[in-house]
């Protein structure tokens, strides 16, 4: 009733409106009103002259889509009677004509929920859909994805909605709509179909919206996506994209796929240059590469074998070779007066901390101030001095330096470090085998030196020297799964006289050496030692690193750990829920899994009693899951600050480090002021954490304002010695490689993650949980573990022999492009440099000139250039 | 036989032949021909590790033209210093105090911040210390009454603990003793001791020293705190109605500074201070009339401490109410002009010597300007060894023992040493806090247990004018000249 009531309102409405209308539309609107009336005239001729005229004024107005088009809005009373006299009507050509119209009618006529515009269109004479206009299309989209999952449940057959879906697909595909057809095909779960519908022009598009959708997706479905989006740029050729999705699915199989698929060595080569940024091991063989020369030339890229050469091919370019000291890193002649005056006692901690400032700013340069400057007249060089200016397991940070200064020149380092080899003193021993580790970190060779020269100290007595030997392999053999070293480690971790401390490193060097593997083996081994430590053992802070260990193992591997976790239940619950913790944030790692992250914050807030420990890693998780992608990012920073506000104090202790791995080497502003006033906390533990996690955001940046802030704190706290101490390492973070390296694990513009860089950092931030134990009391040394995130944040560009090439590029802050039609820029205020060149974090760089085409989509790392055959030099 | 090349730091050598039926022993001696690394210190890395003197080849499975990485260096083995250096961590509190640069702060034992920071100004005094170590237990005389004694005795010890440690001092000895002897510091208000008067504090302790001081009965200095403190003032008393005009003299411990509404600056305070009214008895009109006291200053200290008057007692509210004006005072203060006629001839002659040397370091900086490059050397040595003569004589005072007037010269030119500051609208409540330069020359906030490093600037800053903390005492030390 109040229907009909409404529609006679609406006609009289609609006859007022009639005077307004211009004569043109009157004329308009009452040949419709003919047309309908014709239609359901009793002779066929008659209506279907009247169909076809009413199908050419639709299709000529829906053309343009700026406003409702006027032939759907008169028609829009006719509905009803059109709709009424297509069911009295008998099966004919006539009657799918008027379906069609129906169905066109019913984008805007059909109530919410009741598809008929489906349901027309499935009876109508089917045809070319495009000519009904884009809008069309588009509901008649979302009608099936609808009806999809209605059928789905229903179990009835879905082949006319497929014959459907390809056609729209086929239109949305022509029509630079790639993103409508991905979504479709996603719905009626068929993304197959896509391979047949890319060509040349939209590939890229396509794949660019599959692999950033792939982000948001639940369960399987994202590899689905992944897989079609590999086999798309694999068909047209694109490897460098098909190796990255590769990479990302962590696929062997793909990525020698890819090798197998590509003749080209330069191509290659540049497949190389990734695999070696992503930081995994990979043999190649003759399938791969046919030639002997060839692989043991592409072989040596992936062993990083010429990243040190690249790197201070670099640091030339850019001047800054000089080696720099401590003192020109604190800057205290900006510091008015307030810098402790007695300089004139050395003081250890002190000493210690200008050790480790002086590794992290000269990494990988070869030269510096303290340790390698050349013997002078005294019997010992000073860079013995030096090494004795530390005190006891300060030895062992100081040899290790020369490993980190000499990083990835394996060469001269073990020439290097030898002379530490033959000092009696068992902490520097210890410190030159964890050197040895450091250099080789990431760097692989076919002689195994570190394996070599460290396999024979892992047995022996003194404690020290085993973690040093046995920390070092697993830094040298992040990710190597050797068989050799587990079959050496291994008894380690069950032998039941080895102090806790060996035994916590060697789980950690297995997890590193295993990291993402699933092991069984070594999860077992790990697993046993965990139940056969005493009670008393496991609640000594080292005794969380084999839980991390464990977890490691399982690193951004998802589901496969869940066997585990059940069988973590069973633990002593000293350490059983930190180790559920440990385990959870590990293997959702760097997947961006919102449900993980949800049930995370749940353990978080909940007031525990005292003694218990496992929030830390939980909030610690929460970074690692969280940090995938820029949106889950930061959301996770402001759910931090919430915790911050209504945490328990051991909550609030892991929060500052969570922030400083959610923006490692990434100094956002709002992270950065959050930091720096949790530096000036009344609980010292949250002020240390603060300000490593200041160190860590500003990693190898420079970053001018951060280094305020830390010199301001250095002053500040001149008379804390624990707290100072971490100000000053975080001074040598912010200054790591003079401003060329980053830790950031992720790369190809955030699209990958590396696993051991990864766990590098996750190692460093558990260590940190314990601050007073483990950082600022005798395992500082564990700040190493940074190394194997230590990557150069540089735009290198060789031609084909992998000599460097001097190229115009610029470089800009990253646009998001993804979904939007044509070619949009994908740089936003950048400047041209010539190459080499830094990139921050969020940087990408475009080549600024036609004359050589880059053999990676992604300029990042290394790029090869290969010169443009089409390229002519312009005259002016 | 077969060849294979070894990898030697960045050397690659070609074809070494291997003797696969000696032991490895040899191959090392080889290799020891071409790199010159003795045998036992090569590293050759082989498959399953190092390769080993006596290794078999044939189970080594080393193949034809394999290379082989060698490691180890001819070069010199590190030996660790006979003597390894001492670490700040381990050495001895007191020592661990010179590396600081800085002595202890002391604990708050309950509103004793005027205490603390009266003891922190005090402490900054060398000869007061080297005076107080002087003085002995046994060497008390009659003259002195058993509560002084003690009160000299535990200053003597808290300033000694002060020197010794790095961590804040409690001074509870200091404390109970001063409360003994003047029981006015001892007053409860509710239940706790209330705040004091640092000014109070400050001129009982010193009259105590000064008392206890003076009697030791060592024959060198009997006035020790009078030279050290001091301060002669000789006053015309003028009576404008009678005429009449009389001179006296006296011995005070401070220099006041008035504070009224023309007073911007600390000289314009103590010239005020120095000017009084006063009614007395005038024999001449045999009634009280009104005389004006004029008083310069005819004997320096070695350190002229000045209060700055910013109580008054005000009846309304029953307490003593702070004056908020902002009274800048200089790093270095010039007396001379409050100095009586006599005392300025004497000052004369040194004050000229001063100022010549000050001269001559401007004028040979400025001849050093323009003098070009011709003979730079030679004026370079002379100016430095001018400056150093012209440096000496205004750094170095003698910290042993007290000086007198016959080893230096006073200049009337004074140096800020140390600040005592109040913070808050009452003498009785809020927070003293020190201010003191160190040997080093840095300055130092003493706030309570807390030693902070503070800059040279900031210390002027202290001047008043708001509610942060302002000057109340000041100390300067006299620049001397030797004679």
């Amino acid at each position: 009733m109040a229907k009909d009531s409404n529609d006679t309102k609406k006609n009289k409405k609609d006859e007022k409106r009639d005077e307004d209308l211009s004569e043109e539309d009157l004329a308009l609107k009452q040949q419709l009103e003919l047309y309908v009336e014709r239609v359901q005239d009793a002779d066929p001729n008659l209506q279907k002259v009247a169909l076809e005229s009413m199908r050419q004024e639709i299709r000529t107005s829906t053309s343009s889509m700026t406003s409702v088009p006027k032939p759907l809005k008169f028609l829009r009373p006719h509905y009803g009677t059109l709709k009424a006299f297509y069911e009295t009507m008998g099966g004919s050509d006539l009657k799918k004509y008027l379906a069609d119209i129906l169905s066109v009618l019913a984008l805007t006529m059909s109530a919410e929920g009741e598809r008929e515009s489906l349901k027309y269109r499935l009876e109508g004479s089917g045809g070319d859909i495009g000519s009904w206009g884009h809008e069309y299309v588009r509901n008649l989209a979302g009608e099936i994805s609808q009806e999809y999952a209605k059928r789905q449940s229903e179990e009835v057959p879905i082949e006319d909605l497929m014959e459907l879906v390809q056609q729209i697909v086929a239109f949305h595909m022509k029509h630079n709509a790639e993103p409508e057809a991905v979504d479709l095909l996603m719905e009626v779960e068929d993304l197959d179909l896509l391979i047949e519908h890319v060509d040349s022009t939209n590939f890229r598009r396509t794949c660019l919206y599959l692999t950033s959708s792939a982000r948001y997706l639940p369960g399987p479905d994202d590899m689905l996506v992944l897989d079609i989006a590999y086999m798309i740029y694999l068909k047209f050729e694109e490897y460098p994209n098909a190796l990255q999705i590769a990479l990302f699915l962590d696929n062997m199989q793909y990525v020698k796929q890819v090798f197998t698929s590509c003749d080209d060595l330069p191509r290659k080569k540049q497949f190389c240059y990734i695999l070696a940024r992503h930081g995994i091991t990979f043999e190649l063989d003759e399938e791969m590469a046919a030639n002997d020369d060839d692989r043991e030339a592409l072989q040596d890229i992936i062993n990083n074998t010429k990243l040190s050469e690249g790197y201070l091919t670099l640091a030339r370019d850019i001047e800054v070779m000089e080696p720099k000291s401590p003192e020109d890193i604190y800057k205290a002649h900006l510091l008015d007066g307030r810098a402790s005056a007695g300089a004139t006692v050395d003081s250890a901690r002190q000493n210690l901390a200008a050790t480790f400032v002086n590794a992290f700013v000269n990494a990988g340069f070869g030269q510096d101030k303290l340790m390698t400057v050349p013997s002078d007249n005294s019997s010992s060089g000073s860079s013995a001095n030096w090494l004795f200016k530390n005190k006891e397991h300060g030895k062992t940070s100081a040899a290790a330096s020369l490993g980190m200064i000499l990083l990835w020149d394996v060469d001269s380092g073990l020439a290097q470090m030898d002379k530490y080899f033959h000092v009696s003193d068992s902490h520097v021993s210890a410190g030159a085998l964890l050197g040895v580790g450091i250099v080789n970190c990431g760097i692989k060779n076919d002689c195994d030196p570190a394996l070599a020269l460290l396999g024979e100290y892992i047995d022996k007595e003194d404690p020290s020297i085993r973690i040093g030997a046995i920390m070092g392999l697993g830094i040298a053999y992040a990710g190597a799964q050797n068989e050799q070293l587990r079959s050496k480690l291994a008894p380690i971790l069950n032998d039941a006289k080895a102090p806790l401390d060996v035994v916590a490193f060697t789980a950690i060097s297995l997890g590193l050496i295993y990291v993402g593997s699933c092991n069984e083996e070594v999860a077992q081994a790990i697993i046993f030692a965990l139940m056969d430590r005493s009670e008393s053992e496991l609640t000594e802070p080292l005794s969380r690193l084999l839980p991390l260990g464990l977890g490691l193992l399982y690193l951004g591997k998802q589901e496969s750990v869940e066997a585990t976790a059940e069988v973590s239940k069973t633990f002593n619950e000293k350490i059983r829920k930190y180790c559920d913790m440990t385990l959870l944030s590990c293997a959702y790692a760097g997947t961006g899994n919102v449900l993980k992250v949800q049930n995370l914050l749940g353990h978080c807030s909940q007031h525990l009693d005292k003694g218990e420990t496992h929030q830390g890693p939980a909030v610690l998780g929460i970074a690692m899951v969280a940090m995938a992608e820029e949106l889950g990012l930061e959301m996770a920073i402001r759910s931090l600050e919430h915790l911050l506000q209504y945490g328990e104090q051991n909550i609030r202790r892991a929060v500052p480090l969570a922030l400083g791995l959610l923006c490692i080497s990434n100094p956002k502003v709002n992270v950065m002021d959050t930091l720096s006033r949790l530096s000036h906390d009344t609980d010292s533990e949250v002020a240390m954490a603060a300000v490593m996690s200041l160190g860590l955001i500003g990693a190898g940046t420079n970053n001018a304002r951060i280094a305020g802030m830390l010199r301001n704190l250095s002053s500040y706290y001149y008379k804390d010695a624990s707290l100072l101490f971490c100000v000053r390492i975080a001074q040598g973070l912010v200054h790591m490689g003079k401003g060329l390296l980053t830790l950031n694990p992720f790369h190809s513009e955030r699209f990958l993650l590396s696993p051991t860089a990864l766990a590098g950092i996750t190692i460093m931030l558990h260590a940190c949980l314990d601050m007073k134990t483990v950082v600022v009391g005798k395992y500082h040394y564990m700040l190493y573990f940074l190394v194997l995130a230590m990557q150069p944040r540089m735009l290198m560009t060789v031609d084909e022999n992998n000599k460097p090439l001097s190229v115009p590029v610029r470089v800009g802050q990253a646009v998001d492009v993804v979904g939007q039609a044509g070619r949009p820029k994908t740089i936003t205020g950048f400047q041209t440099h010539t190459t080499p060149v830094l990139l921050a974090a969020g940087d990408r760089a475009e080549l600024a000139t036609e004359k050589y085409i880059p053999l990676s989509p992604i300029l990042e790392g290394f790029v090869i250039l290969k010169e443009n055959p089409d390229y002519r030099e312009e005259d002016h | 036989m077969i060849t294979v090349s070894v990898k030697w730091q960045k050397e690659l050598f070609q074809a070494v032949e291997i003797d696969t039926s000696q032991p490895a022993y040899v191959f090392k001696c080889q290799l020891y021909d071409l790199t010159g690394v003795p045998p036992e210190r090569q590293k050759i890395m082989v498959k399953g590790g190092l390769l080993k003197d006596d290794a078999d080849w044939s189970t080594l499975g080393v193949k034809q033209g394999q290379k082989l990485m060698m490691m180890g260096t001819a070069d010199e083995i590190i030996k660790a210093p006979e003597k390894g250096p001492v670490f700040m961590e381990d050495l001895p509190e007191e020592e661990q105090v010179v590396a600081l640069g800085h002595s202890a702060g002391l604990f708050n034992l309950g509103n004793t911040c005027y205490m603390n920071s009266t003891v922190q100004c005090l402490h900054s005094v060398p000869e007061l210390k080297s005076a107080l170590i002087q003085y002995s237990h046994s060497g008390r005389s009659n003259e002195v009454d058993q509560t002084s004694h003690m009160l000299t005795i535990a200053t003597r010890d808290l300033f000694n603990e002060l020197d010794k440690s790095v961590k804040p001092v409690a001074p509870m000895q200091f404390w109970m003793v001063l409360r003994k002897k003047y029981p006015q510091f001892g007053q409860l208000h509710n239940g706790v001791f209330m705040q004091q008067d640092a000014e109070e504090c400050w001129t009982q302790l010193l009259y105590t020293l000064s008392q206890s001081l003076s009697s030791t009965g060592s024959s060198e200095n009997p006035d020790t705190m009078k030279a050290l403190f001091g301060i002669e003032l000789v006053s015309r008393v003028h009576c404008q109605e009678s005429g009449e005009e009389s001179s006296e003299t006296e011995s005070v411990y401070s220099l006041k500074c008035h504070i009224s509404q023309e007073v911007n600056h600390l000289h314009e305070g103590l010239k005020h201070a120095l000017k009084s009214e006063l009614e007395k008895a005038s024999p001449s009109l045999g009634r009280s009339a009104i005389y004006l006291k004029e008083s310069r200053i005819n004997g320096l200290p070695r350190y002229l401490t000045v209060q700055f008057v910013r109580f008054f007692w005000k009846r309304e509210s029953n307490q003593k109410v702070k004056i908020l004006r902002k009274v800048d005072y200089p790093l270095e203060l010039d007396i001379y002009d409050l100095c009586s006629d006599d005392l300025r001839k004497k000052l004369e002659a040194p004050r000229k010597i001063l100022r010549d040397e000050e001269g001559k370091k401007l004028g040979l900086k400025a001849s050093e300007k323009s003098s070009g490059s011709k003979d730079n050397d030679v004026k370079m040595s002379d100016a430095e060894g001018s400056s150093n003569r012209s440096g000496e004589p205004s750094i170095a005072t003698s910290e042993e023992g007290v000086p007198s007037d016959s080893g230096t010269q006073m200049t009337g030119i004074y140096d800020l040493v140390a600040v005592l500051t109040h913070k808050g609208r009452s003498a009785d409540s809020g927070h003293y806090v020190a201010w003191v330069k160190q040997e080093s020359g840095k300055w130092i906030e003493f706030d309570d247990d807390s030693p902070i490093a503070q800059r040279e600037e900031d210390i002027t800053k202290l001047s008043g004018g708001g509610d942060w903390h302002m000057a109340y005492i000041c100390m300067y030390k006299a620049r001397v000249l030797p004679k």
